[in-house]
């Protein structure tokens, strides 16, 4: 890893994690060690996780990008996670879902603030880059805070 | 011996091989086995034959475990299928049956395999991938008509075994016999669900054990027609795990359920012959074939030397087996037609004894209908129109086959011994062992994929536009229908009687307390007295722990 | 215009009423050291001191998070505001970390006194992130009445829990001989507790033995005397016995603390000491220079005695200022 002179490239922090029913974490895990393996910190978590622990964890994380894997139906839940992201006061934290999203559903998806649908297939290029300049975006969103 | 002939056109070939293809690369299959461009007598030798192979249904059992094979019967064709609500798995079962279908197979809904009831998930979840049946009523809706008795059922029902506790109270009501019954329990190997598929892992380990068991005890003497352990080595697989792990895992994993079983009580020669497997068919054509017929040579050893089993039944390996759905592509979706036809070849010439082929959507969402029936049309083109049950083992004596069979065979005992060495695989898995050496494999798969070293047709090669109108996806259960099925499952929850339900969970909870009761047979109580599964998987969870996977990041 | 001196300002006021959104976010910001962060240390500097700071160390793979969540259960059910710092190490090529801790802290995620953050050690050796001091203060200022560090299990280099936490916490596992060479080499010094943990497992009472007699090497304090307790974190045995040794300790350390009161600072001293020597090591393994050649040359070849050597470097360095 080359330190940049100034601290201010700061590392993004992903929370990789899956909802509802399935609990396939194949996905997850490669995609948490291609993160991992680009210079970014990546909060990993079981599966089955309640939508409410999911904005606690991104609350108490400070994530800039929410990842949530796919592969049996579960993503059906994801609107109501955007939801429960803005009414916490998150929606700067950018969400992209990974796995099995049918076309019809993807477009569900977009429309309730979901930044990127990544389906099987997608290569580590694609996935890393994509994460990281969301993280980027996230950052330069208004802050939660400032701090004076 | 070799001969001398052969020796001088060897050493002629490999110059002009190397002459005309100088940068020739180095292969290798997933089990990273290298593989020659050719292979010779000086590989695998004919004389080798009676060690290696024998004849069907004998000795190493390597061509097979019965005499006739597929000349003799063909594959069962269980096309495992689940739809939203009873009532719609009743028509389409007895749709197939009209065509002929004298198995059946039952997939439940994810909430089920969760071990939760219609009225604890999101109703979005419902019955999207498979049938919801949490109540001795649902099974007798979903099995209306059908003649239970005459036809071999096979379950997808993980520990503690609802689903079939449902089928024998059913059975009760209508006053078939449970000796009649006979079918399998495909799930019932909670170690793979610990290590691999999460959603079906419902207790901790040790009441996972207990319970099944208790459930082998308890068949043994009230239904002797059902198989009640199905190991399975697909989800490993599905997790990344090589063919030859995969079956070195699923092998141990048998040891570890077989000492189980010796432990409480029971002769090699009373269980044995009831064990089966599931395995996944990988696209890695010649591998798969050399992974089941090594498997097989395995097993018929160490069911003699490990267990002394004495009965032949005891040593056949009995396997039903589904192509892969990780090798199917979202990208040009009609490609897996021809992925799965290739992949239930090598399960053909592997010797299967029962096979599930894949909808070419899989990679999108549950199967359509019309992709259902092109998968159970494969089989059938196999199996009639292209000769592959003509000849028995058809592809045993190629050189490159069976020195690859002997090269999986060392893979697997190595994988038996390191497991063996770890105390076993209960130990393994508990300690991490073996999800570390699944998460690295699928690592180092992925690293093959991403270099391009491995090419996927349409994902890092051959890409071209795809047209979304061939990404046809099975529309969701409609909410009006889901709604009925939870309305019939409250009343049905409001109708029965409530001191007869309490009455049964507390048997089943001190079952669970005791060391001495079966804890299966008061499941099946509690079920005829009407509990539904969410009930007692909760009992059980409060009792021996609930089922968390070992997560490794 | 003039500033109301005394007013507080809105974030601080927020943070002082535990504010998860705020502490989470000057969290970052401390860690990544940005331009807010000498705001966010001026403004909790006078609100600090009230919590107990517990440091769990020991070998990857002890049971350090499993058990921590076991005793965060105990102090969560009594009502206590809970703080837990979770290091795991950064991937010394990529820099990135996965930070998985936290994993066996599943079942308390939901309760609302309770706050985890996992910290990536970002290459600081020690067993912790550069920035965990200033972490558990800022938790500190948030009102935890207890905040819980779980450094990455690297053995013997994490002393540096010691400076942070007042009781430290040294977790091992049964029948891991080698292991206790490792623990003797360095962090058995620092142990105020010693849990044998995995107390399910054969060879328990061995271990505890061996550690027993290890300790017998060390110097008796007059006030304290170093338990070995048992634990199995996963059934829950002994953690109530280690939260009353918690306890206990902390008893003998507001008996100690009585008697002067500039341990902050000396705190501070260590904690820039070991700062100082992060950072010059670092340039030097960045920086080529001839001089530096020609000294390491020097060494080799026995021309020069490694203090002396030690002693050029420092002077060059300053030299070069
Ligand atoms: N048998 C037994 N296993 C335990 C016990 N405590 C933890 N484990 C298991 O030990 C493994 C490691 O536990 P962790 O809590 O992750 O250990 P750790 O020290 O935090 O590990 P690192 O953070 O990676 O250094 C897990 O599989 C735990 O389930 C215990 O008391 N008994
Ligand atoms: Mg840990």
């Amino acid at each position: 890893m080359v330190e940049s002179e100034s601290r201010e490239a700061i590392i993004p922090r992903v929370l990789v994690t899956k909802i509802g029913l399935d609990g396939h974490d194949r996905g997850s895990r490669i995609v948490a060690a291609w993160l991992r393996d680009s210079g970014m910190e990546v909060i990993y978590t079981a599966p089955w996780q309640k939508i409410d622990t999911v904005v606690k964890l991104t609350q108490e994380e400070d994530v800039d990008v929410l990842a949530v894997s796919s592969l049996a139906t579960d993503h059906l839940l994801i609107p109501k996670l955007m939801a429960a992201l803005r009414e916490a006061g998150y929606q700067h934290v950018k969400v992209v879902v990974g796995g099995i999203v049918p076309d019809a559903d993807e477009a569900i998806l977009l429309d309730s603030g979901v930044s990127r649908v990544f389906h099987t297939g997608s290569t580590k290029e694609e996935v890393v880059q994509r994460i990281s300049e969301f993280a980027e975006e996230a950052r330069k969103a208004p802050a939660v805070v400032t701090f004076d | 011996m070799t001969d001398k002939r052969i020796d001088n056109k060897h050493k002629q070939w490999q110059d002009d091989y190397k002459k005309m293809l100088p940068d020739d690369k180095v292969r290798s299959n997933r089990s990273d086995i290298k593989i020659k461009p050719l292979y010779t007598p000086e590989d695998w030798d004919s004389n080798r034959y009676m060690d290696d192979l024998g004849f069907p249904g004998q000795g190493p059992m390597t061509r097979g475990i019965y005499p006739t094979m597929h000349r003799g019967q063909t594959w069962s064709q269980r096309q495992l299928i689940g739809l939203a609500t009873p009532e719609l798995y009743n028509a389409r079962v007895k749709q197939m049956i009209a065509m002929g279908a004298n198995a059946l197979s039952m997939i439940p809904c994810n909430s089920v395999y969760r071990g939760l009831d219609v009225d604890e998930v999101d109703p979005i979840l419902l019955g999207t991938c498979g049938v919801t049946v949490n109540t001795v009523d649902d099974m007798a809706r979903c099995l209306d008509g059908i003649p239970i008795d005459k036809m071999s059922i096979g379950l997808n029902d993980p520990i503690p075994f609802t689903m079939l506790a449902q089928v024998l109270a059913h059975a009760k009501n209508l006053g078939a016999p449970w000796k009649k019954l006979t079918g399998t329990s495909n799930q019932s190997d909670y170690i793979s669900h610990f290590v691999a598929n999460h959603m079906f892992y419902r207790i901790a380990l040790k009441g996972s054990r207990r319970i099944q068991m208790d459930q082998i005890i308890f068949l043994k003497e009230h239904c002797p027609g059902w198989n009640p352990v199905s190991i399975v080595g697909q989800h490993m697989q599905q997790a990344g795990a090589t063919p030859a792990e995969a079956m070195g895992l699923t092998l141990s994993t048998a040891i570890q359920y077989a000492k189980d079983c010796v432990e409480r009580g029971l002769e090699p020669d009373a269980f044995l012959p009831r064990f089966t497997f599931f395995f996944d068919i990988s696209i890695s054509f010649f591998e798969e074939i050399a992974k089941f017929r090594a498997g097989r040579r395995v097993w018929a050893r160490l069911t003699k030397e490990r267990f002394g089993a004495k009965d032949p039944r005891s040593s056949r390996f009995k396997f039903h087996c589904q192509t892969s759905g990780v090798d199917l592509t979202r990208a040009q979706p009609l490609n897996n037609i021809a992925r799965v036809a290739i992949q239930g070849m090598a399960g053909i010439f592997g010797g299967c004894q029962s096979m599930h082929t894949d909808g070419y959507d899989e990679a999108l969402s549950c199967p359509t209908e019309e992709a259902a029936l092109i998968s159970v049309a494969t089989q059938n083109i196999l199996k009639d129109e292209a000769g592959m049950t003509d000849v028995i083992d058809a592809l045993g004596g190629s050189y490159y086959l069976e020195t690859l069979t002997n090269q999986m065979e060392e893979q697997i005992e190595a994988i038996i011994a390191k497991i063996d060495e770890a105390g076993g695989m209960f130990e393994a898995v508990e300690n991490g062992l073996v999800q570390g050496i699944i998460g690295e494999s699928a690592l180092a798969f992925q690293e093959k994929v991403d270099s391009g070293e491995h090419k996927i047709v349409g994902v890092n090669a051959y890409q071209i536009e795809d047209d979304p109108s061939l990404r046809k996806t099975q529309p969701w259960p409609d909410p009006d229908v889901m709604k009925r099925q939870i309305e019939l499952f409250c009343r049905f929850k409001e109708e029965r009687d409530q001191t007869e339900v309490q009455r049964a969970l507390e048997d089943l909870v001190a079952a669970a307390r005791s060391d001495d009761q079966n804890v299966y047979e008061k499941i099946v109580q509690a079920t005829i007295s009407k509990a539904t599964q969410g009930e007692i998987i909760s009992c059980l969870r409060e009792e021996f722990g609930f089922g968390h996977p070992l997560v490794m990041a | 215009m003039a500033v109301k001196k005394n007013r507080p300002k809105p974030w601080l006021k927020r943070l002082l009423n535990g504010d998860r959104t705020v502490l989470s976010r000057a969290i970052s910001v401390l860690e990544n050291e940005t331009n807010e962060a000498s705001a966010i240390i001026r403004g909790i500097y006078p609100h600090l001191g009230n919590a107990m700071v517990v440091g769990f160390t020991g070998s990857p793979g002890v049971g350090k998070s499993t058990l921590v969540n076991s005793y965060i259960k105990l102090l969560c059910e009594k009502g206590l505001q809970v703080g837990v710092i979770a290091v795991d190490p950064s991937s010394p090529l990529s820099g990135g970390a996965i930070l998985g801790d936290r994993i066996r802290m599943a079942a308390q995620e939901h309760l609302r006194n309770l706050f985890i953050r996992s910290l990536a050690s970002r290459c600081h050796v020690g067993g912790l992130s550069r920035a965990t001091s200033r972490v558990v203060d800022v938790m500190d200022a948030a009102g935890m009445d207890v905040i819980i560090i779980e450094t990455v299990g690297a053995g013997q280099s994490e002393v540096e829990i010691a400076e942070i936490a007042s009781t430290k916490v040294v977790v091992c596992a049964p029948g891991m001989g080698d292991d206790i060479q490792a623990i003797k080499a360095g962090i058995l010094e620092i142990a105020d507790i010693l849990v044998v943990n995995k107390c399910d497992l054969p060879l328990t009472n061995h271990t505890n033995r061996q550690l027993k007699a290890m300790l017998v090497l060390r110097e008796a304090l007059p006030d304290w005397t170093t338990p070995v307790l048992n634990t199995s974190a996963i059934d829950g045995t002994g953690v109530s016995e280690l939260s009353d040794a918690i306890d206990e300790y902390k008893g003998v350390l507001a008996q100690r603390n009585s008697d002067g009161k500039d341990k902050g600072k000396k705190r501070m001293l260590r904690l820039l000491a070991n700062s100082v020597a992060d950072k010059v090591k670092k340039d030097l393994l960045e920086t080529t220079s001839l001089e530096m050649d020609s000294i390491c040359d020097a060494v080799l070849k026995g021309e020069l005695m490694f203090n002396e050597a030690t002693n050029r470097v420092i002077d060059k360095l300053l030299s070069h200022q």
